[in-house]
């Protein structure tokens, strides 16, 4: 530690840390634009020039390191001077066109003209202009003549993005940011350099020109999509949602957000939205008051409970329902005598239900994910899925540390990867093993006699070998499974073997979430096994057919493990019930339709994959008649005569729902080894004369919100599924690149456009599920048959 | 002393004979009562009355949709809402002033960074119902385009002190 001297404070701060640092530690603002905590420092913008007391000229805070006994000055007359001067440089060829800016109001460049310009320019010449460019449908660049050539954006693009998608070309006057020739950005944390950009040169494209900063209202509120809970500020207009934006929060999100956080509010606006509760008479829909639809609601079910038994009613809910919802439905079902409650819709093995000592979770803090040294990550589009813990690896990747993957499919991950063993789903188990086979070995330790027997016969591959060595090297190491591994139907297994391979690795293991509420729905309870009853899971509740299903938020074609199956459980029974925030297909075969409101007009709690428990207050009134689910839930409970929901606000149904015990115990991943061991080595194969389905859930299908954000729905992420296959099956099947094919699942088939993708395993082909192109196919792991159309 | 004199004062009627003597006085001066609507008092050129919306002389409407009159308004009388038009441009689709709840104050004028709201010299207007004086956008620009002349020169004498 060295001691510096700032403006006559003394500071204590660390060696090789810049005065920049020691200033912020003192409570000293020096002005600055391309400084940014998170990225590295270019010192080009030269507003932070300060008085160095011994060094002729003055000297930029952000590039300077404190030396011990330092004194600065920045508000000395140098530095004042130095400042004035440099604002108006950075003023020569801003175009001043505040008034038309959405930066405006909000603007660092306006604060800091007005703290530290001088006021008045003594340029008289032409200002340059830049021509726009077209770089995606996200981030307008349409004047790029504010920009002031701080670079955060191509460093952001660089550094935490993992791809330079901005770049600066040419130098001094000509110099301008741009993308690669007709090339967009497409980064799926595009969004967070609209936030970096200290004037109104990248501005966001869906805002564009709805409201000036001091007409809106912040509220602070958490993410639905993704398990991370990223902390958003939303702002509103008129009882609107016009934007959302980062809240800092380092141990979650740090100053980050992803596209889909930031952009999916245009969802919430949607024109799909449900604002009458309705009920289908006579197969017409017809509008009714709240009072006759819950009547009707709760006359149906009981009749159904009286008739075929109350085991005949299921309810599903989406993991992005808030803690709130699923314990409520969960009480609510287990009142009228039903267990037949899950979250878990894509999920297909459930063979470790009721063998799990807790909660999935993470298995670290979010923020430890930063500061491991090795990582396997088992079965996850990880960049799509989870955009802001990719962001973390990367980190830590850049860092030094290594990432090893396991997975059927090969997407870019944007960071080097040591290792990958790239399988088909039904070889995910088995290559697996090999690398718990190669950690034994590794690290000269036996395994004990069940898993031997087990795996035994499997011989290691190179790449596994390899893995395995690199996971032993580590001292600090996460095996994580992604959302492939847990969807997949030997997801018990998987886990087994990867939660060994960590025991060995001394490493921690951990669940990467799927959705905003994986955690709080074991937590609520709304599995068929938290109570003393054991009833279906999501599964089991689609393959034999219930008589009434109450759906929370779900929209079976594109939430559920097999839509094909789904359907038609709901087509044949008597009574469906859908709690949604929009008008869905859903309205072919529901009965009644209930609005209810989305995470904004709603308060709630997430509990994210790390266990941490976020509650969020509404930041709008429910759109026309919709209501909180909590509300509807309860009310519901009351008229069905169900004991203890006499709840009066959302806190206290989240106080009782937590009232059992701290999340520290209710957190484990360990699952208690009754899995049947000798199912280990059962290799999944398609049928013959198919292919194995990889079926990813594209990052824009993920839920009902971000389906419907009109901007995100055309962005090359959210392109039309492709069937992508080997080159080499391909020449099998006497296809090329472009053509037309019918491709074929259970009893559905849907037409699609084929392409090569030889970083795919042979004898799969990838169709991504959660789409309406290919709603009509069946589970997410299966046989496909492919045809030329 | 002072009162007898009063009594004297009162009795002979001093103070009303005082108060006559002004009125007789004034019954003499010169006349300045203006006697509207045929005579009208003089204007400056600061005078704050009806607002208007410009144009340049090209015909394009000067507002851009900054707000910024909406933000200063004391009296929240303007309502602004603002989209991009076809050419790219920033433009209000909705710019009301409820003349009811103007103060006058002419801050909006003041605020405005392309003149495009001004205060006329137009005092002489009325509505027959409540909803006649809440001005929309094609109202203040034809108020803008009836008085643009007179506008342009009180802009130019007022020019040197802004």
């Amino acid at each position: 530690m060295i001691n510096i001297e700032i403006d006559g404070k003394l500071v204590e701060t660390a060696r090789g840390s810049t005065v920049m640092d020691a200033a912020h530690k003192a409570g000293v603002y020096i002005p600055h634009f391309c400084y940014h905590k998170k990225l590295s420092i270019a010192a080009s913008c030269r507003m932070c020039l300060v008085e160095v007391e011994k060094a002729p000229k003055p000297l930029p805070a952000c590039a300077t390191p404190a030396s011990d006994g330092m004194k600065v000055h920045t508000h000395s007359e140098m530095a004042v001077k130095a400042q004035k001067g440099v604002m108006e440089f950075l003023l020569i060829n801003h175009p001043l066109d505040c008034p038309i800016c959405d930066q405006g109001g909000e603007c660092q460049l306006q604060d800091i003209a007005m703290g530290y310009g001088g006021g008045k320019s003594r340029y008289e010449e032409e200002k340059r202009a830049v021509v726009a460019k077209d770089v995606g449908v996200l981030i307008s660049t349409n004047e790029m003549s504010r920009c002031i050539q701080c670079t955060r954006c191509v460093r952001f693009g660089q550094e935490i993005a993992g791809q330079m998608e901005l770049g600066m070309i040419n130098r001094s006057e000509l110099a301008q940011i741009t993308s690669f020739v007709n090339s967009t950005v497409n980064s799926e944390l595009s969004g967070n350099m609209i936030d970096l950009c200290p004037v109104g040169a990248l501005t966001s494209k869906p805002f564009r020109y709805t409201a000036r900063a001091w007409e809106l209202s912040r509220r602070k509120t958490v993410s639905p999509h993704d398990s991370v809970g990223a902390n958003l500020a939303v702002h509103t207009k008129d009882n609107k949602v016009v934007r959302a934006v980062a809240v800092e929060n380092e141990a979650v999100n740090e100053c980050w957000i992803s596209d889909k956080d930031r952009f999916s509010y245009e969802g919430l606006n949607s024109a799909e939205r449900l604002t009458r509760p309705m009920i289908k008479q006579d197969s017409k829909w017809i509008e009714v008051e709240w009072a006759a639809a819950l009547e009707y609601v709760a006359n149906g079910l009981k009749q159904i409970s009286r008739g075929a038994g109350a085991q005949h009613i299921a309810s599903l809910a989406t993991p992005h329902s808030t803690l709130e919802e699923l314990y409520l439905l969960q009480k609510l079902m287990r009142g009228v005598g039903s267990s037949n409650v899950d979250f878990r819709l894509r999920q297909s093995d459930f063979s470790a239900d009721g063998k799990q000592a807790g909660a999935p979770w993470l298995g670290m803090p979010i923020a430890e994910l930063s500061n491991r040294d090795r990582y396997l990550v088992v079965g996850s589009f990880l960049r799509k899925d989870h955009p802001l813990l990719a962001q973390r690896i990367r980190q830590a990747v850049k860092a030094g540390a290594s990432a090893n993957v396991v997975h059927s499919a090969d997407d870019d991950l944007l960071m080097p990867v040591a290792n990958k063993a790239i399988v088909a789903p039904g070889d995910l188990v088995a290559t697996l093993a090999q690398i718990l086979i190669a950690v034994a070995v590794e690290k000269e330790v036996a395994l004990s006699a069940e898993l031997q027997k087990a795996v035994a016969g499997v011989k290691t591959s190179d790449t596994s070998v390899a893995i395995a060595k690199s996971m032993v090297s580590g001292k600090q190491g996460a095996v994580l499974l992604g959302n492939f591994a847990q969807q997949h139907p030997q997801a018990a297994q998987i886990a087994l073997l990867a939660e060994q391979i960590a025991v060995l690795c001394e490493a921690k293991f951990g669940f990467l979430g799927e959705a905003a509420n994986s955690v709080g729905g074991f937590v609520a309870g709304a599995v068929p096994f938290a109570g003393g009853v054991h009833g279906m899971n999501a599964a089991q509740m689609i393959e034999s057919p219930r008589k009434a299903y109450l759906l929370l938020n779900v929209e079976p074609e594109l939430d559920m493990q097999n839509p094909q199956a789904a359907i038609s459980a709901m087509k044949a029974a008597d009574m469906v019930v859908c709690l949604s925030a929009y008008k869905h297909n859903g309205m072919d075969y529901a009965d009644v339709m209930l609005p209810i409101a989305p995470f904004t007009e709603s308060s709630g709690t997430f509990v994210n994959t790390e266990g941490r428990v976020q509650s969020f207050k509404g930041a709008v009134k429910p759109l026309g008649d919709a209501r909180p689910a909590w509300k509807v839930l309860r009310v519901l409970g009351n008229l069905l005569d169900v004991s203890g929901f006499n709840f009066d606000t959302s806190e206290a149904v989240r106080d009782e729902a937590l009232s059992t015990g701290s999340m520290a115990e209710k957190l484990n991943n360990q699952i208690a080894a009754e899995i049947p061991l000798n199912l280990l080595l059962q290799r999944g194969e398609a049928q013959p004369g198919g292919l194995q389905r990889v079926a990813d859930v594209p990052i824009y299908a993920a839920d009902a919100v971000v389906r419907r954000a009109t901007a995100l729905q055309q962005t090359q992420d959210a392109a039309m599924p492709v069937a992508t296959l080997h080159s080499s099956e391909m020449q099998k099947l006497g296809l090329s690149s472009g053509d037309s094919v019918k491709v074929t699942q259970g009893t559905g088939s849907v037409q699609l456009t084929v392409a090569a993708d030889d970083k795919l395993p042979a004898g799969t082909m990838r169709v991504a599920a959660g789409h309406a192109a290919t709603a009509a196919l069946g589970a997410m792991f299966g046989t496909l048959i492919v045809e030329r159309a | 002393m002072n009162t007898i004199k009063d009594f004297f004062k009162t009795f002979l009627l001093f103070e009303l004979l005082k108060g006559m003597a002004l009125t007789g006085r004034y019954m003499f001066a010169r006349k300045i009562t203006v006697q509207f609507p045929e005579e009208k008092t003089p204007q400056g050129f600061r005078f704050r009355g009806l607002h208007a919306q410009r144009r340049y002389e090209s015909g394009e409407e000067r507002c851009i949709g900054c707000k910024l009159c909406e933000a200063v308004c004391p009296a929240l009388a303007i309502k602004i809402a603002v989209a991009e038009r076809e050419d790219g441009t920033r433009r209000t689709t909705q710019y009301d002033i409820d003349l009811t709840k103007c103060i006058f104050c002419g801050f909006c004028e003041e605020s405005c960074p392309v003149d495009a709201i001004v205060e006329t010299r137009v005092f002489e207007y009325h509505g027959e119902n409540r909803g006649d004086l809440y001005y929309t956008k094609p109202m203040l620009l034809a108020v803008g385009d009836k008085h643009e002349a007179q506008i342009a020169r009180d802009r130019a004498a007022d020019s040197k002190y802004r």
